[in-house]
C-alpha cells in the first residue's frame, strides 16, 4: 500500500474527527443555560469559589474562538474556550453527568460500552455472513424461488424498524412461548452458583436482541450484495470464464465473488452510522443495559454531557471503522491505492 | 441531433426522462413500481382526509371504550390505555407521519439539491470545502446528533403550543433536524450529475452570450437534473419516515399529535409486548412498514428508469 493512499486516508478520518468536536463545542455552546451551570449541574452545594473555578479552568472569562472581533480591532488570543475544549476532549475530560451525581461522563460511558460491543460485534458478525451469503446465493440463481422469495424478505425487513422487529420477536418468544426473558442483560436479584450459570442467563437474555439486530441488518447487506453480484455477473471477465468453459461454480467462487466483496466492503462501513440508530432503539426495547438505553436516558433527562459523550464515542468509533474498511479495502484492491 | 443543433450547440434537453407525466406512466407499467404507488395512494387517501374513514382525533376524554381491549367487531383494532380506538389513532397517525415525512424530504432535498449544483457547478476551493462536509455527514451517526440536536434546538424556538401549517412546533423541529441531518447522499448525487452536465455545450453557449454562474445553475442546471432530485427525493421520503419514528419512539414525538413512532413508543412505554396488546402495536407497526416498503420500490423503479447506467439492465 502506497504511503499516500495511507496518508491520505488517515488524514481525512483526523479531519472528521476534529470537525465532530468542533460540533461537540458548538452544541456545548448552544446549550440552554449558563455554561458553567450546565458544567456544574452534576455537582451538589456549588459555592461562588467552585464556580469561579470552573469558569477558570473552562476559559469561560475569555474569548469563544482563538479569534475575536472587539473595539480595538481583531484580537488573536491562544487563550480561548474553543482551545480549553479541545485540549480537555482529548484529555479524556467529558465533564460531569448531571444525573449520576459527581461522575464523570467518562466513567458513565465505560460502565455501558460492553454491552453494546458485545450485541453489536456479534449482530454485525452473524448479519454480514448471512447476508453475504444469501445475497451471494440470490445473485447467482437471479430469478428463481429462491431469489424471489430472499430478494422480498430482504426488502421487507430492510423496511422495518429494528425495534419493530425486536417488539415483535419479544411478544411472541418471551411472553407468548415463555423461551425468553423479557428484559435486562441478567436476571435481577439472582445469586449464581458458578461461572457457567451465569453464562446461560446471559445468553438467555442476549438471544433475542441478538436475532432483532442481525435480522434488522441481514436484509440491507442481501440486497447489497446480491446487486453487486449481479453487476460482476455481467462483466466481461465473467463472459471470458464461461467461454473457457469454466463450471458456474467455480466462476462464481474463484471470479464473481471476490470481486463482488469489495464494494460490499465499503457499504457495510459507510452504513455503520445508520446502523448505530438501530442500534439504540433494539437496546431500549430489550432494557439492554448498553449505550443506546444510555442514550435515551440521557435524553429524557436531559443529560446533555452523557448526550454528548454518547455522540462523541459512537462518531470516533464509525470513523475508525470506516479508515479500517478503507486500509482493508486498499490492501485488496490495488485499483483504489493510486 | 440534428446539423444545425451540432453547429450551433444542442438547446437544452428536457429533464433526463421527458416529461413528469411520462415518468409516471412508464413507471405504473413496472409491476413493482404499480405496486408502490398502489400502496402509497391508499395511504395519501387516509392521509388526507383521516376525519372521513375514522373522525376526529380521539383524546382520553372523548375515547369510546374500555382500557386496552383486543380486537372486537366494534373496535376493529382493539382499544389503548387510554381507551382510544386503535383505528383512530392509527388513521390519524398515517397523516402525521406522512406530513413530517413529506416536509422533512422537502427540507432535506432542498439543502442536497442547493449544495450539490454548487458545489459541483463552481468547483475547485468551494466543491472542496462543501464535499468535506458532506462526507462528514454521510461518516457519522447523524441519528446521535439527532438526538441531541431536537432538545437544543425546542428549547431555543421554545415550546407552546404554536402551530406551522397545522402542525405543532415539536414536530416542526422534528422536520429541521432531519433535513439537517441527512441531506448529505443527495448532495453527493446531484453533484456528479451537476459536473457532467456543465461540461455540456448549452452550458458554454449560455456562458458565451453573458449569463451568469446563478442565472446557469438555476435555468440550465437544475431543469436537468429535476428528475433526479425527484427519484431521490422518493428514497429520501422512506428514511424521513423512519427516522421521525425512530425519534418519536426514544420519546421526541408529540403525544398531542400523535406519530406511528409516538403510538409505538406508547405501546412500549405501557410494556404493550409483554401484555401481549398486541394490537397495540402491530397496526402502526404495519402502516410504516408497507409505507416505507412500497417508497423503497417505487424508488428503486425511477432509479432504474432514470439512472442512465442501469436503464435498460433488469
Amino acid at each position: 500500500m502506497s504511503g499516500s493512499y495511507l496518508a491520505r486516508r488517515l488524514s481525512s478520518a483526523l479531519f472528521t474527527i476534529a470537525l465532530i468536536v468542533v460540533v461537540n463545542f458548538i452544541l456545548f455552546r448552544a446549550m440552554p443555560g449558563s455554561p458553567e451551570r450546565v458544567i456544574l449541574r452534576g455537582t451538589p452545594n456549588v459555592t461562588p469559589a467552585q464556580l469561579e473555578a470552573a469558569r477558570e479552568r473552562w476559559g469561560l472569562n475569555d474569548p469563544i474562538f482563538p479569534i475575536s472581533f472587539e473595539e480595538a480591532g481583531v484580537v488573536v488570543s491562544a487563550d480561548n474556550q474553543f482551545f480549553k475544549f479541545v485540549g480537555a476532549t482529548v484529555a479524556g475530560d467529558l465533564g460531569y453527568s448531571f444525573v449520576a451525581r459527581g461522575q464523570t461522563v467518562g466513567d458513565v460511558l465505560a460502565q455501558r460500552i460492553w454491552p453494546t460491543v458485545i450485541l453489536f460485534g456479534l449482530g454485525e458478525l452473524v448479519a454480514i455472513v448471512l447476508g453475504l451469503a444469501l445475497g451471494a446465493y440470490t445473485g447467482w440463481r437471479r430469478g428463481g424461488g429462491v431469489d424471489l422469495v430472499g430478494n422480498g424478505v430482504s426488502l421487507v425487513l430492510y423496511s422495518t424498524p429494528y425495534f419493530l422487529l425486536g417488539m415483535a420477536l419479544l411478544l411472541v418468544f418471551a411472553t407468548g412461548l415463555r423461551w425468553f426473558p423479557t428484559f435486562g442483560m441478567l436476571t435481577a436479584g439472582v445469586t449464581y452458583p458458578d461461572l457457567g450459570a451465569r453464562l446461560v442467563d446471559f445468553l438467555a437474555h442476549l438471544a433475542l436482541p441478538l436475532t432483532t439486530v442481525s435480522l434488522g441488518l441481514v436484509g440491507q447487506y442481501a440486497i447489497v450484495m446480491r446487486s453487486s453480484i449481479v453487476e460482476t455477473l455481467s462483466d466481461d471477465y465473467v463472459t471470458t470464464a464461461r467461454g473457457m468453459g469454466l463450471s458456474e461454480g467455480r466462476i462464481l467462487r474463484h471470479h464473481a465473488l471476490p470481486n463482488a466483496l469489495l464494494p460490499t466492503v465499503s457499504l457495510i462501513a459507510i452504513n455503520l452510522g445508520y446502523v448505530v440508530a438501530g442500534a439504540i432503539t433494539v437496546e431500549v426495547v430489550f432494557n439492554w443495559p448498553g449505550l443506546g438505553t444510555l442514550a435515551v436516558e440521557a435524553l429524557t433527562a436531559r443529560d446533555y454531557p452523557v448526550l454528548q459523550g454518547v455522540f462523541l464515542l459512537l462518531s470516533v468509533s464509525v470513523v475508525l471503522a470506516n479508515l479500517v474498511a478503507d486500509l482493508i479495502y486498499g490492501l485488496l484492491d490495488p485499483r483504489v491505492r493510486t | 441531433m440534428t446539423a444545425a443543433d451540432a453547429a450551433f450547440g444542442a438547446p437544452a434537453p428536457r429533464g433526463l426522462a421527458g416529461s413528469p407525466i411520462g415518468l409516471l406512466v412508464r413507471l405504473v407499467r413496472r409491476p413493482e413500481g404499480a405496486f408502490g404507488a398502489l400502496i402509497l395512494a391508499v395511504f395519501a387517501v387516509l392521509a388526507i382526509a383521516p376525519e372521513l374513514f375514522v373522525g376526529p382525533l380521539q383524546t382520553a376524554v372523548t375515547a369510546p371504550g374500555t382500557r386496552l381491549s383486543p380486537p372486537s367487531p366494534e373496535f376493529p383494532f382493539g382499544t389503548d390505555e387510554l381507551r382510544r380506538d386503535m383505528l383512530n389513532l392509527t388513521v390519524h397517525g398515517a397523516r402525521v407521519s406522512m406530513a413530517i415525512g413529506l416536509l422533512a424530504t422537502l427540507v432535506t432535498v432542498f439543502i442536497g439539491a442547493v449544495v450539490g449544483i454548487v458545489a459541483g457547478f463552481l468547483g475547485g476551493r468551494v466543491d472542496a470545502i462543501l464535499m468535506r462536509i458532506t462526507d462528514f455527514f454521510l461518516v457519522i451517526p447523524t441519528f446521535v446528533l439527532a438526538l441531541i440536536l431536537t432538545p437544543i434546538i425546542r428549547d431555543l424556538v421554545g415550546s407552546g403550543s404554536a402551530q406551522v401549517l397545522g402542525i405543532r412546533m415539536t414536530l416542526i423541529v422534528i422536520v429541521i433536524v432531519i433535513g439537517i441531518t441527512s441531506w448529505s447522499s443527495t448532495a453527493r448525487i446531484i453533484r456528479s450529475q451537476t459536473l457532467s452536465l456543465k461540461e455540456r455545450a448549452f452550458v458554454d453557449r449560455a456562458r458565451v452570450i453573458g449569463a451568469g454562474g446563478g442565472h446557469i445553475m438555476r435555468r440550465h442546471i437544475l431543469p436537468n437534473v429535476i428528475n433526479l432530485i425527484v427519484a431521490n427525493a422518493v428514497l429520501v421520503f422512506a428514511g424521513a419516515v423512519l427516522t421521525e419514528t425512530t425519534l418519536s419512539f426514544v420519546g421526541l414525538g408529540d403525544p398531542f399529535q400523535p406519530s406511528w413512532g409516538q403510538l409505538l413508543e406508547a405501546a412500549r412505554t405501557v410494556g404493550a409486548p409483554g401484555l401481549g396488546a398486541w394490537w397495540y402495536f402491530v397496526p402502526p407497526g404495519v402502516g410504516i412498514v408497507l409505507v416505507v416498503f412500497a417508497f423503497t420500490l417505487v424508488g428503486g423503479a425511477l432509479d432504474d428508469l432514470l439512472n442512465p447506467k442501469r436503464r435498460g439492465r433488469r
